[in-house]
């Protein structure tokens, strides 16, 4: 589709680039807009709908830091239909994810977060969005990489698990999010088990992590491991929920990063824990208008919001406007710790544990 | 491409889907002699001749469209009935004479420049994609003059928005409520408050996939039209899309 640039409002400091994860969060974004005083709209008129509205914000986003700092953005949908994900609508993604950023260089934003399948239509090459004298633009996966992270640090420390000995499965793990969270936990656990659908990348990261002295397998499949893992990172960028993982230590601990989520609600994971990770929650103050709080963020604790879009507030709260997360695996460990301790200046910390059913609880394995 | 006169030649061959596109033409003709109609108005309230003079040659323009669909539903065997009176068309024609009442040339300009060549323009387009033979070619050949007229336009109605833009945003608003409600009503997938007048039997929504054509499809495209209008204004996206929103379905 042919996206014009929209109209924009008084002048922001940094823009969020989104897309709804399913019809669902559609409809209630819609339904929000709609008001009490109309009907909401069935679901059959929001799938014929979203799909022609060209990218546009959708509110304005006011941020504040624990110290001082305020920062002033919008939230720009680049409707990305949900069933559209895949590989097949990679063009008609492409010019949308470019009108979305071309719409944020307008607002004056000087830097902007791409989140979810906007980064990964991108794939690091920010040549592919048009110029803004002004704007940087940084994919935000270092934070989300960050919050990852500390989720299975700490659900280990919560759940008595003893990371140091446990098999670590990274599902993704040569995308940007995975290989950043293998670079982090590989030298934290006894092995790690790679998968991904590039045999050839899985073969150089593996290369790259055996050289530091780290135990390592690579599968596409995960009936090719030696061993059922008991910690699993899902960060491939599938465009719904269908992965089963049926192969894997029956408690294990699994964090769900995708976006869109990527265990199908099918996986057996009854024994298992579950929880979403690459999450932060804003502790100094969020404010949306028109008011979207649990509408544009639906998630069962207030101010939640996903590492990748927060990124691009931290780094605003800091007055850094850099392009911090260039994706293409650039993800390090001493990256991943710069990124948490800005984020943790401002009161931007590791959300509360939840999934699909809910808060998270703990059981001591 | 081809000009509307070269376009006029022999009656083609009857199509089963003939009595679909004898109701799509009726739509197009209907709106063609509405547009003709808002300009003649319009040339009647201009203080400036030179604009009085563009309007009434904009209402030639959109006789001669009219004439168009009409010669080339002949071509594939149906008569066009329009009926400018029919109950939507009649609506969005009062709401403009309420413009031309009030001498407000610029709210002329909203209906008919922004709203209605946004359906019209979107629609003929997405109908010049699947419509056969000669017909697919003036469906094209008439979009691009609406485009013309409607670039015309926007020059007029951005420099009105970038003198007041709260005033002009606070018009277009009120416009949208009354016209663009309408043109929804119209677009929507199916008639829920009885016959629109202009169809000549039943309604023609359910049968467009026969042309591979939906009326979902027509709203969507001229929502998005209209949508980049007012974007290429410089309306606040954000507003324009909760106008959106809230449309009826």
């Amino acid at each position: 589709m042919d996206c014009a640039v929209a109209g924009v409002a008084p002048q922001v400091d940094f823009a969020l680039v989104g897309h709804p994860e399913s019809w669902g969060a559609a409809a209630e974004v819609f339904s929000a807009l709609r008001g009490p005083e109309h009907t909401p709209l069935p679901d059959d008129e929001i799938k014929d709908i979203l799909p022609w509205i060209p990218p546009r914000a959708i509110c304005r986003v006011d941020v504040k830091s624990i110290g001082d700092a305020e920062a002033h953005g919008l939230y720009i949908d680049s409707f990305i239909p949900p069933d559209r994900l895949g590989a097949a609508c990679v063009r008609e993604n492409l010019t949308r994810v470019r009108a979305a950023a071309a719409y944020a260089i307008k607002a004056g934003a000087r830097i902007v977060s791409l989140g979810g399948f906007s980064s990964i239509l991108i794939e690091g090459n920010f040549d592919q969005l048009p110029p803004g004298h002004h704007t940087v633009f940084t994919t935000g996966n270092t934070l989300t990489v960050a919050f990852i992270v500390q989720g299975i640090e700490k659900m280990c420390a919560l759940e008595g698990r003893n990371l140091r000995r446990s098999t670590l499965l990274v599902v993704g793990a040569t995308g940007d999010v995975g290989s950043g969270c293998v670079r982090c936990l590989a030298p934290k656990v006894r092995r790690v088990q790679l998968l991904a659908r590039n045999a050839e990348r899985l073969r150089r990261l593996a290369v790259e992590l055996e050289a530091a002295g780290v135990e390592v397998e690579i599968g596409t499949d995960l009936g090719q491991f030696s061993e059922q893992a008991d910690l699993v990172i899902c960060a491939a960028s599938l465009p719904s929920p269908f992965l089963l993982l049926g192969r894997i230590a029956p408690d294990a601990l699994v964090c769900d990063a995708g976006y869109p989520k990527n265990l199908s609600p099918d996986a057996e994971t009854s024994r298992a824990t579950v929880f979403f990770g690459g999450l932060g929650q804003i502790t100094g103050g969020l404010k949306f208008d028109p008011d979207l709080h649990g509408i544009l963020n639906r998630h069962p604790f207030p101010d939640v919001a996903h590492g990748c879009l927060l990124e691009g507030i931290v780094l605003t709260l800091e007055g850094r406007f850099e392009p911090f997360s260039r994706g293409r695996g650039g993800i390090t460990p001493k990256l991943v710790e710069e990124i948490e301790m800005i984020a943790a200046r401002h009161g931007i910390y590791l959300a509360p544990f939840f999934n699909a059913d809910g808060p998270v609880t703990f059981t001591m394995k | 491409m081809e000009s509307l006169m070269e376009l006029k030649s022999q009656t083609e061959c009857p199509s089963p889907t003939a009595p679909i596109w004898q109701d799509v033409l009726a739509q197009a003709v209907t709106g063609e002699l509405v547009a003709a109609m808002n300009y003649a108005a319009l040339a009647e309230i201009c203080d400036d001749p030179e604009e009085a003079g563009e309007a009434r040659e904009h209402a030639a323009i959109e006789r001669a469209h009219a004439a168009a669909f009409a010669a080339a539903g002949r071509k594939i065997g149906v008569d066009v009935v329009s009926n400018v009176d029919g109950k939507h068309w009649k609506r969005l024609r009062e709401a403009f004479m309420r413009c031309v009442a009030e001498r407000d040339t610029i709210g002329c300009l909203i209906i008919q420049e922004i709203m209605l060549e946004s359906f019209a323009l979107a629609s003929y387009t997405r109908v010049a994609n699947v419509a056969p033979g000669s017909l697919g070619k003036v469906f094209r050949a008439i979009a691009a003059d609406e485009q013309e007229h409607a670039d015309h336009a926007m020059a007029i109605l951005k420099a009105e928005r970038d003198a007041n833009p709260q005033r002009f945003d606070d018009k277009l608003h009120r416009l949208h409520l009354e016209v663009m409600t309408t043109l929804a009503a119209m677009l929507a997938k199916e008639c829920k408050d009885g016959h629109c007048e202009v169809c000549q039997s039943s309604c023609v929504k359910p049968s467009l996939f026969e042309v591979s054509l939906s009326a979902a499809q027509l709203r969507g495209a001229s929502l998005q039209q209209y949508l980049k209008t007012l974007d290429a204004l410089g309306l606040p996206g954000e507003i324009t899309l909760t106008w959106i929103a809230q449309l009826p379905v």
